[in-house]
């Protein structure tokens, strides 16, 4: 304990106070007039409304905890004139007791009089022993009864106007307690008059809110907690079927269900279908006839070893990494700061998907790369740049002086729970998981090791300047450019937020990993640093039943259109079980097992006979259409899978594939930062936040990104959320979109473009050029109907703009574009089958 | 009836040309119920659906001044007596401009809104109101979405999509903003709610809506497009006979272009008779004016919009008066007799009463002066009103202290008022949910009691 004296001030700061807990009680007395104030504690309000007193009345006021992260304490005191006359600190929790004895009478008074009140008609809520506490207040111990509740302090020592408790025994406003009657008339006058008297309590040891402990045997119970089993392939009647295990797993259940798939799709919709999912844009009519022409067996498989070694295969898969991790360019603060250096972590993405990095090495690095062993600079600086995962979470408001930090934390966590456990982590902010079994003592686990690291600052109204970012290395030192990334700081546990709310801090709480998921702690070494190591260990530990599992829902979720799971970020008790889940199991028993290679599992889920279905029927086959129908009468919603799913193209394969079909794609990588101003220019404030949007012709994925303005295109076209994870998109079909089709000037642009390739590609043969736009667009030739119609539909195009004049070439040209226009805004220009 | 079979057998049957036969094709799309994603039910996700209870209103008019309206100043005045002006060491300040009592209801308005002072006997001030923030972006969102701090739909979109709307041919939830609020889009987003729900915003002038001019030289040219297009889309149907959104693609092309008119028309005040014009005090030809905004509010709920929104100025400049009280003036003068016009034209046309009018603001401004003449941001009380449908007029709810900086009585906050306004719609808002990332999400998240003092 450090006890200070000191004469007058209100303002009272402590440097170079080591991390931790401690107990702050504050000697205040009035030399002249009465002044009412309010006291703080590292900006944190303890105690509203104190009135000193007439001349010459001390006090001794708190205790109140605090905990310091950055060195400093510090009380403070707003309102009237205060004066603060000494200081007791007490490193930990103490109670407060005080070192004097309480008077005998007072001691009588309490026994006689208040006690008696109090655990007849408030313990049954308001004691450690409650089944249920209310209002998270105590009212069995001194320190408890004075540090409140949610509402505040129940007792302030002396102040009968100020004390919660007796407003509420009062019945006088809309605090009203007990809530079923009042009390005795005499019963309020001595809750009054003890109040009056200073509150002398003898209960001084405090007491403690029991907290839920979870039964993790039997919650383990539930599926998604179960070790991940490897079962055994099934065996099928059909043995001819199937093409792989996945197969088997799929055709057992359809046999079970005599449900009958549909036939293979055929060669063009295949490469179209694998084209898009590998890489986000159309085959070129080039790529189409070398399929066609291939017909030795492994003819698909080569085209997926193809795609996959493409560039645009982790701009594709990276961004749906990057959807997960509501990626953005800007923090999201009311003025949205731009980061311009962020655009390495969405490059680190792409490259690590196009490296094939294991899964969980890919996490380990974005969760702690920069507490992993590095062999050179440019390991290091990768795995730096990896944690800007941590880092791109999201900022609130304008200001510095109490700066949210427990949302952006909560921002982190619900990210991770979200994306790598498929759990709703947050829930358990305010209060114990009202559904799944995390308990608030499991959040405020994973939240001290956030609490534990820094994150960079961006620049906020009130802060323009960028500060925290990390220097990446040159030649071992650290050089000029930088990273928008995490690293420790000041480790220490965190204690818990009462309802949530920073200014209501609970019991500290010892870093760890969620009971339910082994409850692994900190040794005294480990936790001398932040714990994120320990935490990318344990998420990525095999004996974690829930991050293979989740990826390979996801990665099946999105070859196929919808999960085994459907609901892909949520694997908890309000989320839909498996359809399959054996074969849950078995894949994400061989994604471990294949050194959590996401590449192996694309060919292992694309060359299976249920990847390459067909999405609908061959009309001439009557007994195929019998069973079709049978099939869609039973399982309309192909949860087993008896056809492939329809999916439309989402915003960025739509833009991407707009650009690549007029031959105008800039499909170069992005290596340099956004066109933002100089950092030194900035003057963003939410009165003038920022707001540029870079437009170019490269790919959707290196689209400047802002948090709090989306491009209308992306919105109308259902784009991933850029402050919250986006599972998976949705796939509206709306008016706007149309009338965007219809009239967009882009669209239009596109057009154009497209039709001036086809005419100088194919300058003559009309024929030939009916065939290539029909294989640029939608990736086969026209039918017999098809040529027909369009032929005879270019003839009136062609009348029509004749008659409004123009040269030859021009007619041609917008016939030509209107012909394009049209082919892309077919559904089969924007749906892969 | 047709089952899932029969509209199979029904459409490949057809020859779809919906332009040429718009009926056959919207029949067919209101049968279906085998959507397989749920969102894209083929009857249209926008078609009117039945509300909880009977309804008191059937659209909203939401008008939204940004930037923190001074209550001091406006809806609740505050004497300037006893030294109050400003000068003294407290810098208390009453309101700056004077005020007086509407002389039937009693409704006590500043100077800066003589119009709607006269509106008084239909219009409910609640000078109680308390903000979820103090700062601009985050008050704003809260007072849009309920949540000040997290990206969640705004109230246009829960109401979208807990009613639908009456017009095929319009969006649902029209945002009319000459400029972005705080918040920018968030305001209107729909965040986790389908897309169709979210706000389109308008921008006065002669393009309100996006695309919607045909931009090929000849109207006849997109029809000949669209008819190509009926024949490729036709055919590429029947043989994929298990898809409503394919169908739902058609029919939305359909749509666009008879938004095509119906947008431009809806927009056209040129119609608008000069006494109607002069109620709210629009010029001939002027299109950018909050007159404008008013007159085409009106317009488009005669024509069917569930939710419109007014914003009257963006993020700059704007009602936040940190220096100089004055800036009120030319804001007040902007809409006050466009929005006392609005209240008029309804009731003139029989509107008013099935029409809930919203007029707010983000947060008030402190009681005491900041810089020169003016007020800082003040989230404890400010003063909003109502109107229309189920809202009794004349009448005051709430009580601020005698210098406007808490609130003494009946406090509502913008949970309260979403819960209200939903109520008015005939929509519990316990009962509106939407289920997203394992939780059941509403409005008025957890929060939220129905303002009965209010209701007509």
């Amino acid at each position: 304990m450090i006890r200070s004296s000191r004469w007058g001030g209100n303002r009272l700061t402590i440097q170079n106070v080591p991390a931790g807990r401690y107990t702050v009680l504050l000697y205040v007395w009035e030399d002249n007039n009465p002044e009412t104030y309010s006291v703080s504690v590292n900006g944190r309000e303890v105690l509203r409304g104190y009135n000193s007193g007439r001349t010459g009345h001390w006090e001794r006021l708190g205790p109140w905890a605090a905990d310091v992260s950055d060195g400093k304490l510090e009380i403070t005191s707003r309102g009237g004139a205060a004066n603060f006359s000494g200081l007791e600190i007490w490193r930990g929790e103490y109670d407060g007791g005080r070192p004097v004895e309480i008077a005998a009478e007072d001691i009588e008074f309490f026994e006689r009089r208040v006690r008696p009140v109090l655990v007849q008609h408030c313990y049954e809520c308001h004691s450690q022993d409650s089944d249920e506490v209310q209002g998270d207040l105590l009212l069995d111990s001194r320190p408890t009864t004075l540090r409140g509740g949610v509402t505040g302090p129940a007792v302030v020592p002396g102040d009968v106007e100020n004390s919660l408790l007796i407003k509420a025994v009062r019945y006088h406003d809309d605090l009203q307690m007990p809530p079923d009657y009042q009390l005795a008339k005499q019963e309020i006058e001595d809750l009054e008059t003890w109040v009056r008297r200073g509150a002398p309590d003898p209960r001084r040891t405090a007491t403690k809110i029991k907290r839920k402990r979870i039964d993790v045997a039997k919650a383990r119970e539930f599926w998604s907690f179960r070790p991940i089993a490897d079962p055994a392939v099934p065996t099928v009647e059909d043995a001819g079927w199937a093409k792989s295990d996945v197969d088997r797993f799929i055709l057992a259940e359809l046999e079970r269900r005599d449900l009958q798939p549909l036939a293979m799709a055929d060669k063009r919709t295949l490469i179209r279908r694998a084209t898009f999912d590998l890489t986000g844009l159309p085959p070129t009519p080039e790529e189409v006839a070398a399929f066609e022409a291939d017909s030795s067996p492994d003819a698909f498989a080569r085209v997926v070893d193809r795609l996959l070694d493409s560039r645009h295969y982790g701009e594709r898969w990276g961004r749906h990494w990057m959807d997960l991790v509501r990626y953005a360019d800007t923090a999201g603060d009311n003025s949205d700061y731009p980061i311009p250096q962020v655009y390495r972590y969405r490059n680190y993405i792409i490259d690590s998907f196009n490296a094939d990095k294991p899964y969980d090495q890919f996490l380990r690095e974005q969760i702690a790369g920069d507490l992993l062993p590095a062999a050179n600079d440019q390991q290091r600086n990768e795995q730096t740049i990896a944690t800007g995962y941590i880092a791109i979470s999201r900022r609130f408001g304008s200001i510095i002086d109490g700066y949210p930090q427990h949302l952006t934390i909560e921002d982190t966590l619900d990210n991770i729970g979200r994306t790598v456990l498929g759990l709703t982590l947050t829930c358990s902010r305010c209060h114990d998981h009202k559904f799944d079994p995390l308990t608030i003592d499991d959040y405020y686990g994973l939240y001290g090791i956030f609490a534990s690291t820094r994150y960079p600052f961006p620049g906020i109204e009130l802060d323009k300047k960028p500060r925290d970012f990390v220097p990446l290395l040159n030649d071992g030192k650290p050089g000029e450019e930088l990273a928008y990334a995490v690293v420790d700081h000041q480790p220490a546990d965190a204690a818990i937020q009462i309802r949530g709310e920073p200014t209501k801090p609970g019991e500290l709480v010892p870093r760890k990993f969620p009971d339910v998921l082994g409850g692994q702690t900190l040794t005294d070494e480990q936790a001398a640093h932040s714990g994120r190591l320990q935490l990318a260990q344990w998420l990525t530990d095999p004996a974690n039943p829930l991050t293979a599992r989740v990826m390979v829902n996801r990665i099946w979720q999105y070859h196929f259109g919808a999960g085994l799971v459907k609901t892909p970020s949520d694997f908890g008790s309000r989320g839909q079980p498996p359809t399959h889940p054996e074969l849950l199991d078995w894949l994400a028993s061989r994604f471990v097992e294949d050194g959590w290679s996401i590449k192996r599992m694309h060919r292992r889920l694309m060359l299976t006979r249920v990847y390459q279905l067909a999405s609908s029927i061959d009309e001439s086959d009557a007994a195929q259409l019998a069973a079709a129908d049978r099939a869609q009468a039973i399982d309309p919603t192909n949860d087993w899978h008896w056809r492939f799913n329809r999916q439309r193209l989402d915003a960025e394969s739509l833009r991407d594939a707009l650009l690549a079909v007029s031959g105008t794609l800039d499909d170069s990588v992005m290596n340099e930062p956004h066109p933002f101003p100089p950092v030194d220019k900035w003057q963003f404030t939410q009165h003038h936040p920022f707001r540029e949007s870079y437009d170019s012709q490269r790919r959707s994925v290196y689209l400047m990104t802002a948090r709090l303005n989306a491009r209308s295109f992306f919105t109308m076209f259902d784009g991933a959320d850029r402050n919250a994870s986006t599972p998976r998109r949705d796939s509206s079909v709306t008016t706007l979109q149309s009338l965007y089709l219809l009239n967009d000037a882009f669209v239009h642009e596109q057009a154009q473009r497209f039709a001036e390739r086809l005419i100088r590609d194919v300058p003559n043969d009309e024929a030939a050029r009916l065939t290539r736009s029909w294989m640029l667009s939608v990736a086969r030739p026209p039918n017999d109907d098809e040529r027909k119609a369009a032929d005879a539909w270019l003839a009136r195009v062609r009348e029509q703009l004749q008659m409004s004049g123009g040269n030859a070439a021009d007619v041609e040209l917008h016939a030509w574009t209107s012909l394009t226009r049209v082919l892309l805004r077919t559904n089969e220009f924007l749906y892969v089958d | 009836m047709f089952g899932p079979l029969n509209r199979r057998a029904a459409l490949r049957s057809m020859t779809i040309g919906s332009l040429l036969m718009p009926g056959i094709l919207s029949e067919l799309l209101a049968e279906g119920t085998d959507s397989p994603s749920g969102n894209d039910s083929a009857k249209g996700p926008l078609a009117p659906k039945p509300p909880h209870y009977e309804p008191r209103a059937k659209r909203v008019i939401f008008v939204f001044a940004t930037g923190g309206v001074s209550h001091i100043d406006t809806f609740d005045p505050k004497s300037s007596a006893n030294g109050r002006d400003g000068s003294g060491k407290d810098k208390l300040m009453g309101s700056v401009f004077p005020y007086q009592a509407n002389p039937r209801c009693g409704t006590v308005v500043s100077d800066l809104f003589p119009h709607l002072r006269e509106a008084m006997d239909d219009i409910c001030v609640i000078r109680s109101m308390k903000s979820a923030h103090f700062d601009h972006t985050e008050a704003a969102v809260g007072m849009h979405t309920g949540s000040p701090t997290f990206a969640r739909p705004s109230m246009g979109s829960w109401l979208s999509y807990g009613l639908g709307t009456f017009n095929q041919n319009l969006p649902s939830f029209i945002v009319i903003a000459p400029h972005l609020p705080y918040g920018g889009t968030q305001v209107y987003a729909n965040d986790f709610l389908p897309a169709y729900h979210q706000g389109t915003r308008v921008i006065p002038g002669e393009h309100p809506i996006e695309n919607l001019t045909p931009r090929t030289r000849q109207a006849s040219l997109q029809q000949l497009e669209l008819e190509l297009l009926d024949n490729l889309n036709g055919d590429h149907l029947r043989q994929r006979p298990f898809d409503d959104a394919l169908a739902a693609r058609i029919k939305s092309f359909e749509t666009a272009f008879q938004m095509q008119t119906a947008g431009p028309e809806a927009f056209d005040v040129s119609q608008e008779s000069d006494e109607t014009m002069s109620l709210y005090g629009l010029k001939r030809g002027e299109n950018t004016s909050f007159a404008w905004q008013c007159v085409v509010a009106r317009r488009l709920a005669e024509r069917g919009v569930r939710f419109i929104e007014l914003v009257d100025t963006g993020s700059r400049p704007n009602w936040d008066s940190h220096g100089e009280m004055k800036e009120h003036v030319p804001l007040a003068k902007a809409v006050d007799q466009p929005l006392a016009g609005l209240i008029r034209d309804l009731k003139q046309r029989g509107m008013f009463d099935e029409t809930l009018i919203v007029w707010a603001t983000e947060f008030g401004r402190t009681p005491g002066r900041e810089g020169k003449n003016g007020r800082g941001h003040h989230g404890d009380c400010f003063s909003i009103w109502l109107a229309g449908g189920g809202i009794r007029g004349g009448i005051v709810h709430g009580e601020t202290d005698d210098i406007g900086r808490s609130i003494v009585r009946d406090k509502v906050d913008v949970h309260d008022l979403h819960a209200t306004m939903l109520h008015l719609m005939g929509i519990d808002h316990t009962r509106l949910t939407y289920r997203h990332a394992g939780r059941d999400f509403r409005l008025t998240d957890v929060h939220g009691k129905i303002v009965h003092e209010i209701l007509a």
